[in-house]
């Protein structure tokens, strides 16, 4: 279907091309416009990287700020759609609030007025195209640069001057068809005029995904006198309400947040233009009352237009900042997550094609399913161990946990893995692979330490798996010394566990260094004292052969989960936030002076 | 003006002008032991008012590793 409409699209234009040349010129313009925003948009990706992560962080804490933002971002890149696009990735990785998006999506569309002064202004009153050229020559000039920094201003410049050359174009065409034809006998009036124009403002800006191209052919089409300035006011309208469609297909692939930004995007242009649609004629006379204060002159329409875009987009800031938290409340209702049945399959949580537009979202996102995917592995070996993950999180003794749960636990580890770890633990591995090959060297090297605690959170689930089967036969054993060292296993782990989720809860860097340097030391003084105890059952012949065998393959297990739990504890202690990873990384002790202070002291006794 | 120093120039102008790595590092660093110094107290003052043998015995073994750290990251800063 949607190849036949392409195949009639280009029938349709190839055929209005040969027998209208002006078409062919505007046509031409709106294209080369159209991909002078597209290398903006690749310029302005290549400093986003690692940048536009820290400004988030210091300008979003608030709406206002992130209003500013919004603002500041698309009057630099003259983007509202890449501003929509940077807010929905961030919201998908859990990096700002809906609100706080939504927030730089009303700043956005203060942002976009810019565009319409700059054409308005200056676009249509000289001769843009001069300064396309050099710019396009020095553009490409960077863009064949090794470096990352002016290849993205190669971009931006080539952006910029093909968007000149764009204007230019059209602006050309629209002046040759005056010659030949007045488009103007075709306008409508009255109130079937005005919706008929901000229908057709709001098809051609879906159509071009892009509100400032709209806006530029209305500009050049309302400067050489082919529509009436009532039914460009419409067109504007129109085209305010269709530019939300570049959130919404952004928010195809995104995760529920996303998808909640990219719906009050849609409601608040759609709510502006449905409210003011009603009011073009006041507004007519509004615009002409105070025109004259910004030096409008009376017959200038075209600046006339940039000042209604202005006070549309004003208004609609006015008329919904004050409402944004009540409109996230409306959105939590209505988008709500769905909960996974215990015997359901679970899913990614956070992973989404977004959340592979920057580099940062896509870390933040690799972490935060990582965690996920811990939860269910943390909950599971707990199961192993006959405990649940809510003894562990109880603060109860530990003596007095195994005292309560004294019987074998026999639960399924294969239908769990299928159930809640296979799916998610793949599309990790999957993202971090995509990741890795679509940003850059020094990026990649965050993701691989994450995918690498991935592997290693499933290599534990697997030492879980292999102990289990002894576990649940020798808890329940008449044989009091071996069920005593599976106790010791147990207790061991469950304090493993305990310490682990003390490292991922605590907010404190000191408490996360010490314990991540402890799990180490317990880990190893335990293998230590696991072995001798092992010994001492052998050589007194309190457990059979069959049980020592087991008991050595079991203590290897539990000596493989917890070391292997260690590193996925540190490397997300480390990566949990872009800045100085090396500085958080340089206290923790490694193995080999872990090693020093075992040695350094006494060895315990375990039986 | 080239690219990389106008981007540095806003990057100042934010307040995000980059520091070498290993100076970051040894800020990070010094700002950790401070903290650890802090802990290492109250761990001791906690050992002096445990009576319990393997709580003793956790509370040694988190002083141990917090005096390694300390060391270590001593040598680090005056690296």
């Amino acid at each position: 279907m949607k190849r036949l409409f392409l195949f009639i699209v280009i029938i349709a234009l190839s055929f209005t091309f040969f027998y209208n040349q002006n078409l062919l010129s505007i046509a031409a313009g709106v294209a080369i416009f159209l991909f002078g925003m597209k290398s903006l948009e690749e310029g302005f990706r290549f400093f986003v990287g690692g940048l536009l992560d820290k400004f988030l962080k210091k300008i979003t804490d608030n709406l206002y700020k992130s209003i500013l933002f919004g603002t500041v971002i698309t009057t630099l890149m003259q983007s509202s759609g890449l501003a929509a696009v940077i807010a929905i990735s961030f919201i998908s990785a859990g990096l700002i609030s809906v609100a706080q998006g939504v927030g730089i999506i009303l700043g956005g569309n203060i942002g976009t007025t810019t565009g319409a002064w700059l054409i308005a202004g200056l676009g249509l009153k000289i001769s843009i195209a001069t300064y396309a050229l050099p710019m396009l020559v020095f553009g490409m000039l960077f863009i064949f640069q090794e470096s990352k920094r002016l290849k993205g201003i190669g971009y931006a410049l080539a952006g910029l001057g093909f968007s000149f050359l764009g204007i230019a174009y059209m602006k050309e065409g629209f002046d040759a068809f005056k010659a030949t034809i007045d488009l103007t006998q075709y306008s409508a009036d009255g109130f079937t005029g005005i919706i008929l124009f901000a229908i057709i403002g709001a098809v051609m800006t879906i159509v071009m995904q892009s509100s400032h191209a709209s806006l530029v052919l209305i500009l050049t089409a309302l400067s050489a006198s082919q529509i009436t300035y009532e039914n460009a006011i419409a067109l504007t309208i129109g085209a305010n309400i269709g530019t939300t469609i570049t959130a919404v297909l952004g928010a195809l692939g995104a995760g529920m947040e996303g998808k909640k930004l990219a719906a009050a995007h849609f409601l608040i242009n759609t709510l502006t233009g449905l409210l003011l649609i009603g009011f073009v004629p006041q507004f007519i006379h509004f615009i002409d009352h105070t025109a004259p204060f910004f030096g409008i002159a009376e017959q200038d329409y075209t600046l006339k237009l940039a000042l209604y875009h202005t006070y549309f987009n004003l208004f609609c800031v006015l008329l919904f900042a004050p409402l944004v938290h009540h409109l996230v409340r409306l959105l939590n209702y209505f988008f709500q997550p769905k909960i996974t049945a215990e015997n359901a399959i679970d899913d990614v949580l956070f992973i989404n094609d977004a959340a592979l537009d920057f580099p940062d979202t896509a870390q933040a996102t690799l972490l935060k399913e990582t965690k996920h995917l811990y939860n269910n592995v943390y909950d599971i070996i707990a199961q192993g161990l006959s405990v649940t993950k809510e003894d562990i999180s109880s603060g109860m003794e530990i003596e007095d946990i195994l005292k309560r749960r004294d019987q074998a636990l026999h639960v399924n580890m294969d239908d769990y893995y299928e159930r809640r770890i296979k799916e998610i633990y793949g599309k990790i591995i999957t993202f971090a692979i995509v990741a890795q090959g679509k940003f850059s060297d020094v990026t990649t090297q965050q993701f691989i330490p994450i995918k690498n605690a991935t592997i290693d959170i499933v290599e534990a689930f697997k030492a879980a798996k292999h102990m289990q089967k002894n576990m649940l036969r020798y808890l329940e054993s008449d044989n009091e010394y071996i069920k005593n060292e599976y106790n010791h296993i147990r207790k061991t782990l469950i304090k493993h566990l305990r310490t682990m989720q003390m490292i991922f809860n605590t907010s404190e860097e000191d408490v996360a260094v010490l314990l991540l340097s402890k799990l180490q030391l317990d880990a190893q003084n335990y293998d230590i004292a696991a072995n001798k105890s092992l010994d001492n059952l052998i050589r007194t012949n309190k457990i059979t052969y069959t049980m020592a065998t087991s008991l050595m393959n079991d203590t290897s297990y539990a000596y493989t989960i917890a070391s292997e739990l260690s590193k996925v504890a540190h490397t997300l202690f480390v990566h949990a936030t872009s800045e100085s990873t090396e500085g958080r990384e340089a206290l923790i002790l490694n193995e080999a002076e872990i090693s020093d202070l075992t040695h350094a002291s006494s060895p315990r006794s375990t039986s | 003006m080239s690219g990389l120093k106008f981007i540095q120039k806003m990057q100042e102008l934010f307040g995000l002008s980059p520091e070498s790595a290993e100076s970051t590092k040894k800020k990070a660093v010094k700002e950790l032991v401070k903290k650890l110094k802090l802990r290492h107290i109250l761990l001791k003052k906690e050992l002096k008012n445990e009576t319990d043998l393997i709580k003793r015995e956790a509370l040694h073994d988190s002083i141990k590793i917090i005096k390694k750290q300390m060391k270590k990251g001593k040598e680090i800063v005056d690296d």
